[in-house]
């Protein structure tokens, strides 16, 4: 027996919390909006943030990007959120608390709160302990608002304070209260403090008045506080903290502001497109440079002295910096702040036995999350080191069942520290070639000497418009085709028909799942009914119609139809949404098909059976169609549905194919309108001929 | 592969419209491969069956299955139940000739009609293109002729061709019919055995052919080995 796992979506496996992106964007597609919101909600807690500023690795794996660019799933997850503000705040409520156990949280961050989440809701009694004034970690009090505003985290936060935790904020571990007093209180205790402190630098006046560490900064920049940071800005490093140091100094007034930092250019750790933005906004790069020395004048900074970079990491891949010191620059500067990475707060240990390691880092096994300490555990950055917000969320949830596994047995749980999972593997060379291409859509930038000028956002949201058409870019991935072996006549119909040469025969047919692009092709006309699309398939098109069948007009004054229409063109849920009194009072009952390239000749027969005057299907507008000859195949397969349809004495004007002009609201409702007129006068005629 | 082609709906309603429970069965064999009669003509055809009976006001109720091949009394064996626990009262098979024939032999009362016309032995010459390759004569004289049958693809069957009808390749028939005996002398030609066509053959004996009266091929070895199986079978229980 076959035991391995399925494989998954490239997109869902990159995710560090494995969120099912690909099904957000189906359920996108379907108008599902509050759905695709559960899903990703389900997944990660921190669905707002994550919208605005993941890394979005998701993305980064994307199969569609060998073929034009990948999918904007970031700015869809945003989108979503977005369009289901009201719904969320419906579905926010209490858990049931059903476990006597009370357990302590220490930091109430993204790994904090996810971890607070998953235990309320396993029924267990929550209290995070919070040394701020608001929750969220360095989410709330570091990342600048032009990329997370507060109320966006806010949301996410609400989300799970709604549950029935309880939040002390303003109580900082270690100083108003002792860990070993929670030890005492909590049967459990996570800590998930974060990297809280920014490191210094040991160089010749680094003391000097203007010299500053960057998370202050950006702490102060947080709350709405302006730092005088005076024209010339110097900052050190080349991390996502130092681009959002620069970033601020620019908003904050600085005229030139200059990264310096050890890497190249393409080794800088900050993500590419911050660096992108942060040279459009006039921050300027000093790459391959280390600092030498602070200078001053009179204790006051007045620039930085710099000498060659040669090399930042040794063999072995550890940061061993070497320097060629007979190359100096230096760089004239008011300020200079100091991102050159994070340390950790451990002032919550302080009268504790909770053992550190290694110099600011704590004892922790990485598989059990324990600390030296028995039902003390730890996740976050405080143990994994710097991440992305999305891997702590993923932390947090890996912390949440270590404790409920410790809380139900006793015992430690291991876990890996990262879950792989198997995905469908790259897209062939040839399978790319024949993928129509498609742009991806973009919202753009305001310019970047707009942007500086204050701390708003810089990104806007998709409208519904866009991020359907955005959606419609999906290749779907592991929702192609397969095939019923016991069913497969090795006809060869499919791998005759298939558009991406996908299907092959070799005694029973095979359509490799890591080229097919569930264009549903084959499907629709194997004469042994053995293809079958995982997603949408014909049983689906069944049940939809005689769902919407069943509510078929009891008098209805002129002719009903069932309309099957292209989803990919509709650009609003105008049409997505099922309602059966516009049934009855339009006589139109729509299924909406991702493609009607994929409809079979019984597909557009089975109307007719259940009492339908008419068939209109819709598609998609002329060139538009994803997927290559699929228009031709459909206009075969309505062709001989008409052929059926005189066959037996009816006329084959029973049914119709249109093309969508510009969008489904544009256009659908005229067509229906000339179809029903069409149908009266078709009705009248078969009559006369029978009587 | 045996290829059949669906008969029009007319044609069929006329057969089972007095009937007031009907199976339409297909078949998973050559007739799927062909496009006739599989899953999906099967449902085709009972969907048109069923919107003509609406149409027509008809209390029919129109069933459908589809067995793996019509040709092996396996494979029907379950059908008469069926018919029987269903109280089915005539079937539409969608297989060649020969699933009807054995479904006929083996549905007692109940009538088998054809859903197909059975057309010929032949090959897929392009996606929706039949054409006949073998005329099951029972005598292969494939070896003499560069491996085109003139029995099957001449019009004439001729085994000393071409005729007179020939011309630019085409046969006098149609000129979308090729010439049997110029696809047999070019392929000849290539193989450089065009010399043997010298030699003149003789008339041959069609009794092998359906001419000969029903045909039957029997291997002894297996029919023996089956025979003493079923006898101990028997014996055991």
């Amino acid at each position: 027996m076959d035991t391995r796992a399925a494989p998954e979506a490239p997109c869902l496996v990159a995710c560090p919390v494995h969120t099912d992106t690909r099904l957000m964007v189906e359920r996108v597609l379907e108008g599902r909006y509050e759905e695709a919101l559960d899903l990703l909600l389900e997944a990660n807690p921190f669905t707002s943030v994550c919208g605005r500023i993941c890394h979005h690795p998701c993305e980064e794996s994307c199969r569609r990007s060998k073929v034009d660019a990948p999918l904007g799933l970031r700015q869809l997850k945003r989108f979503i959120v977005e369009a289901t503000h009201e719904y969320r705040v419906r579905r926010r409520g209490p858990v049931r608390r059903t476990r006597k156990e009370r357990i302590a949280i220490v930091g109430a961050g993204p790994a904090g709160l996810t971890a607070a989440q998953d235990l309320a809701r396993a029924g267990f009694g929550v209290t995070v302990f919070e040394s701020a004034t608001e929750p969220g970690g360095m989410l709330g009090t570091t990342i600048p608002r032009y990329r997370l505003p507060y109320d966006v985290l806010r949301e996410d936060i609400d989300d799970i304070t709604a549950l029935g935790i309880e939040l002390r904020t303003q109580c900082a571990v270690g100083t108003d209260i002792a860990l070993a007093e929670l030890q005492r209180e909590f049967r459990a205790t996570l800590l998930a403090t974060g990297l809280s402190e920014s490191r210094a630098l040991g160089v010749p006046g680094i003391d000097s008045h203007g010299v500053l560490l960057a998370l202050p900064v950006l702490r102060a920049v947080s709350v709405g506080e302006r730092p005088p940071l005076g024209q010339r800005v110097v900052v050190v490093g080349g991390g996502n903290v130092a681009i959002d140091v620069a970033r601020c100094a620019r908003r904050l007034g600085a005229t030139e502001v200059t990264m310096a930092c050890l890497e190249a250019r393409e080794e800088m750790p900050a993500w590419e497109w911050e660096v992108e933005e942060a040279l459009e906004e006039g921050v300027k790069l000093a790459t391959s440079w280390g600092p030498r020395a602070v200078l001053s004048d009179d204790g006051r900074v007045t620039g930085l002295e710099l000498r060659r970079c040669v090399s930042v990491f040794d063999d072995d891949g550890n940061f061993s910096p070497s320097f060629d010191e007979d190359e100096t620059s230096g760089l004239a500067a008011d300020t200079v702040v100091l991102a050159i990475g994070q340390a950790a707060d451990l002032t919550c240990l302080k009268g504790s036995s909770v053992k550190t390691a290694t110099a600011g880092r704590l004892e922790y096994d990485p598989e059990t999350m324990t600390t030296s300490e028995r039902g003390v555990f730890a996740c976050g950055e405080v143990s994994t080191g710097p991440g992305a917000a999305v891997e702590a969320v993923a932390d947090g949830h890996r912390a949440a069942r270590a404790m409920h596994h410790f809380l139900d047995t006793g015992e430690l749980l291991k876990q890996a520290p990262r879950e792989e999972l198997p995905t469908i593997g790259d897209l062939p060379e040839e399978t790319i070639e024949r993928i129509k291409q498609r742009a991806r859509v973009e919202v753009g930038r305001s310019p970047g000497e707009e942007r500086v000028r204050d701390f708003s956002e810089i990104e806007r949201a998709f409208t519904e418009g866009e991020a359907r058409a955005e959606a419609r870019r999906c290749l779907a991935c592991t929702t192609g085709a397969f095939v019923d072996e016991d069913r497969c006549a090795g006809c060869l119909t499919c791998v005759r028909i298939c558009p991406f040469e996908v299907a092959t025969v070799t005694k029973t047919a095979s359509m490799p799942e890591e080229k097919c692009q569930a264009c549903g092709l084959c499907a629709a006309v194997c004469p042994a009914a053995a293809v079958a699309l995982k997603r949408f398939g014909a049983e689906r098109i069944q049940e939809d119609l005689s769902r919407l069948l069943s509510e078929r007009p009891k008098a209805s004054p002129s002719a009903f139809i069932v309309s099957y229409c292209c989803l990919f063109e509709t650009t609003s849920r105008k049409f997505l949404e099922e309602n059966p009194e516009d049934v009855q009072r339009t006589g139109v009952a729509r299924v909406l098909v991702p493609c009607v390239g994929r409809l079979s000749v019984p597909d557009m027969l089975l109307p007719f059976e259940q009492g339908a005057d008419g068939v209109s299907i819709i598609a998609c507008a002329d060139g538009e169609c994803l997927y290559p000859t699929a228009e031709e195949r459909l206009g075969a397969r309505v062709e001989e549905a008409k052929r059926i349809l005189e066959e037996i004495g009816l006329s084959g004007e029973r049914i119709e194919l249109w093309r969508t002009r510009e969008s489904a609201e544009v256009s659908w409702t005229s067509f229906w309108e000339i179809s029903r007129r069409k149908l009266a006068g078709i009705g009248a005629e078969e009559q006369g001929e029978e009587t | 592969m045996i290829v059949a082609e669906r008969k029009p709906l007319g044609e069929i309603i006329g057969f089972i419209e007095d009937f007031r429970k009907v199976l339409v069965i297909g078949c998973g064999g050559c007739a799927t491969v062909c496009l006739a009669g599989g899953e999906t003509e099967t449902k085709i055809v009972g969907s048109a069956l069923r919107i003509a009976a609406r149409k027509a006001g008809r209390q029919q109720q129109i069933l459908e299955d589809c067995v793996t091949r019509q040709c092996e009394p396996e494979f029907v064996e379950p059908v008469p139940g069926r018919l029987g626990d269903e109280n089915i009262d005539a079937v539409l098979s969608l297989a060649c000739g020969v699933g009807v024939n054995l479904l006929a032999e083996r549905l007692g009362d109940v009538p088998v009609f054809p859903g197909l016309n059975t057309k010929f032995l032949g090959a897929t010459a392009e996606p929706g293109v039949w054409v006949e390759m073998c005329a099951g004569c029972g005598n292969c004289v494939l070896h003499l002729t560069g491996g085109i049958c003139p029995v099957a693809r001449c019009s004439k069957s001729i085994l000393n061709g071409p005729c007179g009808g020939s011309s630019d390749g085409k046969c006098e028939i149609s000129p979308d019919v090729d010439c049997g005996w110029e696809l047999i002398i070019r392929r000849m030609e290539r193989l450089g055995t065009l010399d043997r066509l010298v030699e003149i053959a003789e008339p041959r004996d069609w009794s092998s052919s359906p001419h000969g009266g029903p045909r039957r091929v029997v291997r002894e070895d297996l029919r023996q080995l089956a025979a003493e199986a079923e006898e101990e079978k028997a014996t055991t229980a």
